[in-house]
C-alpha cells in the first residue's frame, strides 16, 4: 500500500495519515501482516457508520442492488461509481472513495474525490498538489549545452486507474533562458513535454510555474521566461477501462517516451530549437485480487 | 360523466401521472459535493485499527494535520 511507504515521509511533513474502509479488523489485521502495514492505522467502520457520518456512503452501490436495480441511470452509475462488472451485495457499505486531508483542528484544507471509482490519486500525487511533493523517483538525467534535466516520477509502479505525476527538474546553463507560457504570443517556442502515450494513458496539461520576465533591451520586448531551476509537472492517469485492464495485463513494464522541445538563448544568441529524447520506465502492478482468509 | 366532475379526474391523473414521473427522478451523483467541504470540521471518530488499537481523529493527527484515505475495501 503506497500510503504505508510514505508514512513516514508524510509524518516528518507533520502530517498523520490514516486509511479507513468498511473491512473487519481481522481482515485488516490479514491485509496488514501480508503487505507489512505496521505503522500506518488501517481503520475497520464495519458498520460504515463514520463512513456514513463523513457523508460519503456510496448510496449507488445499495441502489445497485435495489429494487431500481434495472433502471438505466441505475445501471450506468453503478458503471461509475460501483463496478464495470456490475453491481454487487459486497460493495454495498463502502465509501466513495476519496481523501481529505484536515488542519490539525480537523477542518478540511483539501480534498481529493474522483468521478470514476477506479481513478485514485497517489500519496505522492496529493503531496504534490498541496505543494509539499515527497521524494520523487529518480529518473534519468541529462544535459544539453543550455539546460541540465532531471527527469522523475511520482511513483515506481502503476496500476489500471493510478493517477500519478512525471516530473522535469531543469536548470539553464549559466546566462541561458528558455520560454515560458505567454512568449509564444511574442514568437518564442515555448518549452514543453511531448509524450508518445498508449490509448490507455490519459494526459492532463502540462503544469508550468510561474515565470519571469525578460527584458529584451534591443526590442524592447518583456518576455515570460525560465531562467533559474523550474520544474514541469506532467500530470498522468491511467485508464480504468476494461480494455485499459487488459492491455496492463500484459505488460510487466510500461515505457513512456517523448521529448523535452525547447528554444535557448542567452543575451547575445538564440540557439537553434532542440529536441531532447525523454523515457520513464514504470512498473505495472497487477491488481491485487487475493482476499483475507475469511471474507467479509 | 359531468364535465366538472371530468375536470377532477383529468387533474388527480395528471397529478398523479406528475408524481411518478417525480419519483423516478434521481438527483445526479456529484462526489465533490459530498461531505465536508474546504473549511468544514470533519467529524470525529474513534474506530479500532489493524493491531485492535482504538484510533481517534486526535491520535492520527500530527502537528500540521492529518491525511484521511477513504477506500473500498482491503478485501477484494
Amino acid at each position: 500500500m503506497e500510503l504505508q511507504d510514505r508514512f513516514d515521509e508524510l509524518e516528518a511533513q507533520g502530517l498523520g495519515a490514516v486509511a479507513i474502509s468498511y473491512d473487519r479488523e481481522e481482515v485488516l489485521a490479514a491485509f496488514a501482516e501480508r503487505k507489512g502495514i505496521a505503522t500506518l492505522p488501517l481503520l475497520s467502520d464495519d458498520d460504515s457508520a463514520v463512513i456514513r457520518a463523513f457523508g460519503i456512503y456510496n448510496t449507488v452501490a445499495e441502489e445497485g442492488v435495489g429494487p431500481r436495480a434495472d433502471d438505466p441511470d441505475v445501471k450506468a452509475d453503478v458503471a461509475q461509481y460501483v463496478s464495470v462488472f456490475g453491481a454487487n451485495p459486497m460493495i454495498v457499505g463502502t465509501p466513495y472513495p476519496g481523501t481529505f486531508i484536515v488542519d490539525r483542528e480537523g477542518r478540511v484544507t483539501s480534498r481529493f474525490f474522483e468521478e470514476f471509482y477506479r481513478e485514485r490519486n497517489t500519496a505522492a500525487n496529493i503531496m504534490l498538489k498541496l505543494g509539499t511533493p515527497v521524494s520523487p523517483i529518480a529518473g534519468t538525467q541529462g544535459e544539453t549545452s543550455h539546460l541540465a534535466i532531471n527527469a522523475y516520477q511520482s511513483n515506481p509502479d502503476i496500476t489500471v486507474g493510478t493517477r500519478f505525476h512525471l516530473g522535469l527538474e531543469i536548470t539553464p546553463m549559466a546566462g541561458m533562458h528558455v520560454y515560458a507560457p505567454g512568449a509564444h504570443e511574442l514568437g518564442y517556442r515555448v518549452i514543453r513535454l511531448e509524450l508518445d502515450t498508449p490509448d490507455f494513458i490519459r494526459l492532463l496539461p502540462l503544469q508550468y510555474p510561474a515565470s519571469d520576465i525578460y527584458h529584451f533591451e534591443p526590442l524592447d520586448e518583456r518576455v515570460p521566461v525560465y531562467q533559474d531551476r523550474f520544474t514541469l509537472v506532467q500530470e498522468v492517469v491511467v485508464a480504468a477501462s476494461p480494455e485499459a485492464a487488459e492491455a496492463l495485463a500484459n505488460l510487466d513494464a510500461l515505457t513512456l517516451t517523448g521529448r523535452l522541445d525547447y528554444q535557448a538563448c542567452d543575451d547575445r544568441v538564440c540557439f537553434d530549437p532542440a529536441s531532447v529524447p525523454l523515457t520513464w520506465t514504470l512498473t505495472v502492478e497487477p491488481l491485487d485480487r487475493q482476499r483475507a482468509s475469511q471474507p467479509r | 360523466m359531468r364535465p366538472i366532475l371530468l375536470a377532477i379526474c383529468v387533474t388527480v391523473t395528471i397529478m398523479m401521472l406528475g408524481a411518478t414521473i417525480e419519483a423516478q427522478e434521481r438527483d445526479p451523483i456529484d462526489v465533490s459535493a459530498l461531505g465536508p467541504q474546504i473549511g468544514e470540521r470533519v467529524p470525529d471518530f474513534s474506530l479500532p485499527d489493524q493491531h485492535g488499537r482504538i484510533q481517534t481523529l486526535e491520535s492520527i493527527m500530527g502537528e500540521n494535520g492529518a491525511m484521511i484515505l477513504f477506500h473500498r475495501s482491503a478485501d477484494w
